[in-house]
């Protein structure tokens, strides 16, 4: 016991401050971004890219990299012969569904999940990368709980659904289910590449390209995966309390 | 760094070879590869050699799969994988089989685990296994219809047939009193996704089917006709904590094929990655059984020192999950350099906060009395469905494959497999841990020994049609991949075998006599990817 006593003394709060605080992104790699005076639009990044994430903007005749797709392998930051993409650190990506319906529906959020948000994962066929990091948010240095965040075991007991995968032909029914099961009003987010827009397993035999072709969805967390304070990140976006 | 066998190997394998030929005098043997025998065989001698290799000779079946060469060969080819583990050699049989007939003569008989991969080879390539017992469906549930055979090559990888209603039926123990609890796909943790079907008399359970393959995402028919580059990427993917070690068959085989050595210092990284990947899925695994035993402190404790793994992974590089890191003859770049203080810090307070921990947790008395004669996997099981890695080592089976076909820098280094005799979840616990502390002092040899130089070649274009095999020691056991390249310096072939795929099925077996409630204690001791097996 005394030695439990010493370590609980030794590491009283490892917890960091994120979002409070901003992250250190001195080491991680997160975003690329093409830099368009450098970018000749070859094409070479377009051809090359696992994922088919970057597109060409025909109206500006230019590149563009899709969020959405992008697993950032930084291949395309490799492969440019002309080093116009940059890795960045940047890694706070969510995007919202109804930023656009402006402030009213905001303010519903606020009032019905403001201080307290139930959340139920569901993996609906993902590498397990995604699940990992949901996971770690429940760890010391993360504790979501500190925000009354909690994970709930059933989706009954659920304000947003956390959907990672790429909503597989074998998932599919019963991630409808979940969502059904959960009740009225309900928030989905759509965590990392595969649940965005099927990441690298797109146009599969076996699954579907994202989960927006089975529920609709309210925030989109990119990254492959994406780091355990991007997705705390898209969920306090999403809640509106950032 | 083992691409040549050494005379002693070569010496082995020639002794092998000479005895299957006396054997089978018309056995016409294609090719030696790296340390890999391919045989031919046809439907009448496919049985014997099996039976020889398996029955007489000991050699596990480690894999099995097959492919559609109709184009080339007019046939397709079952590929049947032995291991000889005393001399790291894999011997694969390849069968024609005629489209005309779609059948091949199964194994079940002779070698039980078989089973599930001639179920699987049915579901994706429509060949029936002549024979079996029990030929249900393995990948697809009742939602795939009849006669669709998605990795034939005819079928486009983006056709999604409608959804159809089948019947697949779970096993039934039939007795009085025996009733059934069906669990899942979604489950109340934050885990993967799989049904579990429990039959139970009275408390203990009777019988545990798993049915598996609710993330199955086509991974090998999506990587076929990529170029090698992209391939990469879906290795990456196939199980996110095993990003490292499957990139890294990945590559092997690659390398194998172009007959490419890599640079020394990348083989030296690579190792460091590789055990920094272990250390940190079995700290997770650590916590997780403290978890679900409510050992609330010591559930914190591995859960900080994951946290500080995670730490190194990004002073590295910057890659929480290590993707990215490898690439087809070498690394990516130079990720030691100018931090080997910084890191040789870090690994040192991991050991001592990991030796004080063990000593507090190891020391519960209340703990270890939860943890032993729980979910106890018998040595034979373990032998008979080739359980590797942790599960398996905890259950006797001395085996790792570091150490019977040494890749990389491990044949430099030293380090011990650590083996358990009882199976159950303390042995599984005492493995991991005791595998932690190896995994810190290979990640201290490669900061001492690693030598200057290079870190990346290029592969070049590759030829068509060579295949490889490559084999990994995932933090979960043995990872088997198999490559055959195609036009162009695309993909034509890719399997994967993990660990995990051989192991729910000793899983099953380990649950039996147990009570529900110690399922998840148990599932989390082995922590097997559900990812990895449904691909
Ligand atoms: S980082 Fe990788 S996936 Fe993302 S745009 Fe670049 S090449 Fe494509
Ligand atoms: S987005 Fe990436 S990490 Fe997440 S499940 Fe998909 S492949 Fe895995």
């Amino acid at each position: 016991m005394f030695q439990v006593i010493k370590k609980i003394i030794q590491y009283p709060r490892v917890t960091q401050d994120y979002p409070a605080k901003p992250f250190d992104t001195s080491l991680t790699s997160g975003k690329p971004v093409i830099h368009s005076e450098k970018c000749t639009a070859c094409g070479e990044c377009v051809t090359r890219c696992p994922s088919g994430a970057i597109v060409e903007n025909v109206d500006t005749n230019t590149l563009e990299i899709n969020d959405n797709a992008c697993i950032f392998c930084v291949l395309c930051s490799e492969v440019c012969p002309h080093g116009a993409i940059e890795i960045t650190g940047e890694f706070e990506l969510a995007q919202m569904t109804y930023e656009e319906l402006g402030t009213q529906l905001k303010k519903k959020i606020e009032k019905r999940f403001g201080r307290s948000l139930q959340i139920r994962e569901v993996d609906s066929g993902s590498c397990n990368g995604c699940d990992y990091e949901i996971n770690a948010l429940n760890n010391p240095f993360n504790d979501i709980e500190r925000f009354g965040i909690h994970f709930v075991a059933s989706p009954r007991h659920a304000d947003m659904l956390l959907v990672t995968g790429t909503a597989t032909r074998n998932m599919e029914l019963a991630l409808l289910k979940t969502y059904e099961a959960a009740p009225n009003p309900k928030l989905v987010a759509a965590v990392g590449a595969c649940a965005c827009s099927g990441g690298i397993f797109q146009d599969s035999y076996a699954a579907k390209n994202g989960i927006d072709t089975v529920l609709p969805v309210d925030v989109y967390i990119p990254g492959c995966p994406p780091r355990p304070q991007a997705i705390l990140y898209g969920i306090l976006k999403a809640i509106d309390r950032l | 760094m083992r691409f040549m066998m050494n005379k002693q190997e070569s010496n082995s394998m020639n002794n092998k070879q000479n005895e299957l030929f006396a054997r089978f005098p018309e056995l016409s043997m294609s090719e030696i590869h790296g340390n890999t025998l391919y045989l031919e065989s046809n439907a009448s001698s496919y049985h014997t050699i099996c039976k020889d290799l398996n029955g007489q000779l000991a050699f596990p079946l480690v894999s099995m799969f097959a492919s559609d060469d109709r184009e080339r060969t007019g046939s397709f080819t079952i590929h049947t994988v032995f291991a000889n583990r005393q001399s790291g050699i894999l011997i694969s049989v390849a069968l024609p089989v005629d489209p005309s007939t779609s059948a091949f003569p199964s194994l079940c008989e002779l070698i039980p685990a078989a089973a599930l991969y001639e179920r699987e080879i049915h579901d994706l390539f429509g060949l029936r296994p002549m024979g079996h017992p029990n030929p249900k469906r393995l990948v697809f549930h009742g939602n795939w219809p009849k006669n669709q055979y998605p990795l034939r090559k005819e079928f486009p990888v983006n056709q999604r047939p409608d959804f159809a209603d089948e019947k697949i039926e779970f096993t039934r123990i039939d007795g009085e009193g025996v009733y059934e609890i069906p669990v899942g796909p979604v489950h109340a943790g934050i885990i993967e996704p799989g049904h579990f079907r429990f039959s139970l008399a009275g408390e203990p359970i009777l019988n545990l089917e798993a049915q598996l393959y609710f993330v199955h995402k086509g991974i090998e028919k999506l990587i076929e006709g990529k170029t090698i580059e992209q391939g990469f990427y879906f290795s990456e993917r196939i199980s996110g904590d095993e990003t490292f070690t499957n990139s890294l068959a990945y590559c092997q085989a690659i390398e194998k094929i172009a007959g490419l050595q890599v640079p020394v210092r990348a083989s030296f990284t690579r190792v460091l990655f590789a055990e920094l990947e272990r250390i940190t899925s079995h700290l997770g695994d650590l916590a997780g059984i403290c978890q679900d035993v409510a050992y609330g402190f010591a559930s914190y404790q591995f859960k900080m020192l994951r946290g500080w793994c995670y730490r190194i992974a990004d002073e590295l590089c910057g890659m929480r999950f290590l993707r990215s890191v490898n690439t087809p003859g070498g690394i990516r770049k130079d990720f030691i350099q100018g931090k080997e203080e910084t890191l040789t810090k870090l690994l040192a307070e991991l050991k001592k906060e990991l030796t004080e921990t063990e000593a507090i947790v190891m020391h519960n008395s209340l703990f270890v009395d939860r943890i032993e004669n729980t979910g106890i996997l018998k040595h034979k099981i373990a032998v008979d469905l080739n359980a590797t890695g942790p599960g398996g080592r905890a259950s006797g089976v001395d085996f790792d494959v570091r150490k019977a076909f040494p890749y990389e820098a491990y044949a430099s280094l030293t380090f011990e497999v650590p083996v358990q005799s009882d199976g159950d979840v303390s042995s599984r616990m005492k493995v991991k841990l005791a595998e932690c502390f190896q995994s810190i002092s290979l990640m201290q040899q490669v900061l001492e020994q690693i030598p200057q130089g290079i870190v990346r070649e290029e592969i070049g274009i590759l030829e068509p049609y060579r295949s490889a095999y490559s084999l990994t020691e995932s933090p979960r056991g043995e990872n088997i991949h198999y490559i055959m390249t195609g036009e162009n310096n695309t993909i034509l072939r890719y399997k994967v075998r993990t660990p995990s795929f051989c192991s729910w099925p000793a899983l099953c077996h380990a649950v039996s006599g147990n009570i529900v409630p110690d399922f998840p204690l148990i599932n989390k001791s082995f922590n097997l990817s559900y990812a990895g097996n449904d691909l």
